[in-house]
């Protein structure tokens, strides 16, 4: 093997930063699930009748499936009875009220995850609800968001201050029955954000989510719901990290997007959970259900994002057109290592007239991983002009990697306008040498080559991302040109 | 799922060709248990999920073993077959000498009828049979190998260039029939032929399941025609499974025009610094069902590998595409592309494409693209502009698309029916065949 292409692995291969444990006063529920133990959540967390009648509705309809295996991945069998399905930092009898209260440790460890939780010191205006485990333990902004009508909250308060919104939408994008691990998901979610934007407002600052496993033998599962109300527009921010630990511990989100008449909502996700060690050892299973639904006219949802940790990543943040006019957009990076599995990718189902769809992949594969895209383009019979472009690039680094692309196109209308284009390769020897030949180290050309391959999706990434999500990708771009 | 098809499988097993030969009962007995297991293909099955081929199972073809070979409009035959070629003739699932004209063909060249084969050079057949292709890959190889009647068996000794197309027509005459063949066609070290398998038959309602096994020598070149003009209501799975050794080249080039319900599978398995070209071209009408499912396995370094597909759907007909490339991780140093055009005439057709990529190793160039689409406005009026009114722009633009590759077809006489074909399909403009 060359030089270079070993360069290449240090490079990317960087040690995971936010691998550290906070020592916490929990409060957890013993391992196991039955309808008692979610009865028990439910109590805890004062819901509504419906909710609990949802849940086991979608925990008795999850007993009847089946983990689902046509996947590209090889996952080791869940012991979903091993699982704790409830963890929450110790806190005095009444929630925080305010900053202030938030214990000083888990204030600490957001600290050092680079997510201040203290409004006075920010600059920008950035709203964060941070979850921990299973509880969100601060929402920062709330006041100012509040004066344009903005709703941001953790979920669980949602059901207490706004059943009636939670109800008219939670499952209608995701229902319980759709697929494994939504099904597990609406029957043990504990947290997650809530976001409601009313008609015609504009967000005026970016809304993000940090999620972070702590605790040893749970599972996260949050649950996300945005309603971007007619005319509104919204973007926002997941961010996700967990310790190193040898276990694997299990993620499995729901995340429901929901667009009216001409708004529109930009989903960022850098998705940093514990990959796991150079063995394989460890690491989230990350089995997450994204979906949103154009509603409106002229509504317009855009994914973006960047996948770099997880052991097992199993993804598909899709789009449902159902508005005449309707936008969805994906755009993808996702690079593994070392044994990360990744089966990503999206579906965009074309169902209104004029819709159009825009789908960017880029896979890098290192290691011993194996990186696959699977993405599904279907045009029904009404969705006159639909149109869609996609494009799946895969880079290889090392010569035990997999890149695998899956693309499904079905189309049953004749105006439909489909492109989809593939391309596999490594870094190619002749850049390298073109860069090197020009006085550039070999470092910073992998840096550039790497970057540009990856260009089209950072520059759709949100400023404070963008900068995040290069850095995760373990290339210093210190000396190139570009960036 | 208990297939009816292997009830009356009793009644038959006496009369299949090679009884007398332990290894081939074996191989049929081993066939029949895995067909008779699961039955035909699922829409569950992951390669199978966009045809549904319950209808071949609701209705009872049957081989009718006993029935002549005689009673062929010969005018009708010869509209299919090819004046500068050696034709080989099999009417309904046997051969038939009599329509057969096989004379000049070189002496070592070896053309017969699988029946024929088997009897008089069964450990050849036995060295070839089955090996391209196992009974796992899915229910109507195993069902084939379990009930083939006859077929043709070609083999080229090394170093043998046939100075002439050999064709190989199948051909059906009567209603609900099963006609099962299995065709072995060897081309050895450094040898070179073209073959065209034509499939033509009666507009009635019948089945016919054929498996090609095809073995592609070292630094060998076989160009493998596919007409497949079935009758309208008939029911057509064509199987094309290729083994190629180091630096051997295969051309196939599949037309899929006539059935109700057609699925074509081709295989291959590329050794080092071989080649493969892949081209087809479906036209779909009425209701027509075509599923045209590739898989290319560069298992070896060095070897290349190009796939074109394009498909014309009108009226309710559905069109499927799956193309499956896997490098493995000694494949090193791989070259392949793939490539599906759709076009889609009317409001009711339908297509399916799904191109994958599966790649282990990392110094390699793949790619593949694809396009559902229409005829692009701009060249329409583009025509339009210059008198040429709308429907005949849009027949000159399909025939067009089509005719790319035709293009391809090297045996001229072969090119000229299958334009003729065409333009039967595209009659409405006035595209000339002077003009082209």
């Amino acid at each position: 093997m060359s030089s270079s292409t070993e360069e290449i692995e240090q490079l990317i291969s960087q040690e995971y930063k936010q691998g550290f444990v906070t020592e916490l006063e929990t409060e957890t529920f013993p391992p196991g699930l039955d309808e008692e133990v979610i009865a028990k959540l439910s109590k805890i967390k004062n819901e509504p009748d419906f909710m609990l009648e949802y849940r086991l509705k979608a925990f008795r309809h999850w007993q009847t499936m089946k983990n689902p295996d046509w996947a590209q991945l090889n996952v080791e069998p869940i012991d979903y009875q091993a699982i704790s399905y409830y963890s929450a930092p110790k806190r005095k009898e009444d929630g925080p009220q305010s900053l202030d209260e938030v214990d000083p440790e888990l204030l600490e460890t957001y600290k050092k995850l680079g997510i201040p939780l203290d409004e006075q010191e920010r600059l920008a205006g950035v709203a964060v609800d941070a979850v921990f485990d299973s509880v969100s333990v601060a929402t920062t902004f709330k006041g100012k968001l509040k004066d344009v009508g903005v709703i941001f909250c953790p979920i669980s308060e949602a059901l207490q201050e706004h059943p009636e919104l939670v109800k008219q939408y939670l499952g209608t994008v995701v229902p319980e029955t759709d697929n494994f691990f939504a099904a597990l998901n609406a029957a043990v979610f504990t947290d997650g954000s809530f976001v409601y934007i009313p008609k015609g407002v504009r967000c005026p600052m970016e809304l993000s989510t940090y999620f972070r496993i702590n605790a040893a033998n749970t599972g996260q599962f949050e649950r996300t719901l945005i309603i971007a109300d007619e005319g509104s527009h919204v973007s926002y921010l997941e961010g996700c990290t967990a310790p190193m630990r040898d276990e694997n511990q299990l993620h499995a989100a729901v995340v429901e997007l929901i667009v009216m008449d001409n708004a529109e909502i930009k989903y960022s996700t850098v998705q940093n959970w514990y990959p796991g060690d150079e063995n394989g050892v460890g690491g989230i299973y990350n089995f997450v259900t994204k979906r949103a639904e154009c509603r409106g006219h002229n509504s317009k949802v855009s994914w973006t994002q960047v996948e770099t940790g997880s052991a097992i990543t199993w993804k598909y943040p899709s789009c449902v057109l159902l508005g005449d006019n309707s936008v969805g957009e994906f755009y993808s990076v996702a690079l593994t290592n070392n044994y990360q599995q990744a089966d990503t990718g999206t579906k965009m189902i074309h169902i209104g007239k004029n819709t159009s769809s825009t789908i960017i992949s880029k896979g890098i594969s290192a290691g011993k991983a194996q990186n696959t895209y699977r993405g599904l383009v279907k045009v029904g019979k009404g969705a006159e002009n639909a149109r869609n472009f996609t494009q799946c690039d895969s880079l290889l680094v090392g010569d035990k990697c997999g890149a695998h692309t899956f693309p499904y196109v079905e189309v049953k209308q004749p105006s439909a306008q489909i492109e989809h284009e593939a391309t596999t390769s490594k870094i190619s020897e002749d850049q390298l040498f073109f860069c090197q030949q020009r006085g550039i180290s070999a470092e910073d050309a992998v840096s550039m080559i790497v970057n540009g391959f990856c260009k089209e999706v950072f520059k759709e990434l949100p400023m404070e991302f963008a900068v995040e999500a290069q850095a995760l990708l373990g290339i210093s771009l210190e000396g190139s040109s570009v960036g | 799922m208990a297939s009816h098809y292997s009830a009356e499988y009793k009644q038959i097993i006496d009369s299949l060709p090679g009884q007398s030969l332990g290894w081939l009962k074996a191989l049929r007995a081993d066939a029949f248990n895995s067909f008779s297991g699961k039955g035909f293909p699922s829409l569950r099955e992951e390669d199978w999920r966009y045809t549904n081929v319950a209808a071949i199972e609701k209705k009872l073809f049957s081989p009718q073993l006993g029935i002549g070979t005689n009673n062929i409009d010969k005018e009708w035959l010869a509209n299919y077959s090819l004046q500068d070629a050696y034709t080989a003739v099999l009417v309904n699932g046997r051969i038939s000498l009599e329509h057969s004209t096989l004379e000049g063909l070189p002496d070592n060249v070896c053309v017969l009828g699988m029946a024929d084969a088997l009897e008089k050079q069964p450990e050849l057949v036995k060295k070839y049979l089955a090996q391209a292709v196992s009974n796992n890959e899915h229910s109507f190889v195993a069902f084939n190998l379990a009930w083939f009647s006859d077929g043709l068996f070609v083999h080229i000794p090394s170093r043998q260039i046939v100075d002439k197309p050999i064709q190989l027509i199948h051909l059906v005459t009567q209603a609900d029939l099963l006609t099962t063949t299995r065709n072995i066609l060897v081309v050895d070290e450094m040898a070179e032929a073209s073959i065209i398998e034509t499939y033509v038959g009666v507009n009635d309602a019948y089945l016919s399941a054929t498996v090609s096994e095809v073995f592609v020598g070292r630094n060998a070149e076989l160009t493998l025609y596919k007409v497949q003009n079935e009758g309208e209501k008939a029911y057509h799975f064509g199987g094309t499974y290729i083994k190629q050794e180091r630096d051997s080249r295969f051309n196939h080039h599949n037309f899929a025009f006539g059935s109700l319900l057609t699925r074509n599978d081709i295989h291959t398995d590329l050794d080092i610094a071989s080649e493969c070209n892949l081209n087809g071209l479906f036209l779909g009408a009425k209701r027509q069902h075509i599923d045209n499912h590739t898989r290319i396995i560069h298992s070896q370094p060095h070897a290349i590998s190009r796939e074109l597909y394009k498909g014309i759907l009108n009226q309710r007909a559905r069109g499927v595409f799956q193309g499956r490339v896997i490098v493995t991780e000694d494949a090193q140093k791989t070259d392949s592309e793939m490539n599906n055009n759709n076009l889609l005439l009317s409001n009711d057709a339908e297509v399916d494409t799904k191109p994958q990529l599966e790649i282990y190793a990392d110094d390699v160039k793949c790619g593949h693209g694809v396009t559902v689409g229409q005829l692009d406005e701009k060249s329409i009026f583009y025509m339009q502009s210059r008198c040429v009114d709308e429907e005949t722009a849009r027949n000159i633009l399909t025939f067009a698309f089509a005719n790319e590759m035709v293009d391809k077809v090297m045996i001229e006489s072969l090119r000229e029916k299958l334009l003729e074909q065409l333009l039967e399909r595209f009659p409405q403009a006035g595209v000339e065949k002077s003009w082209l």
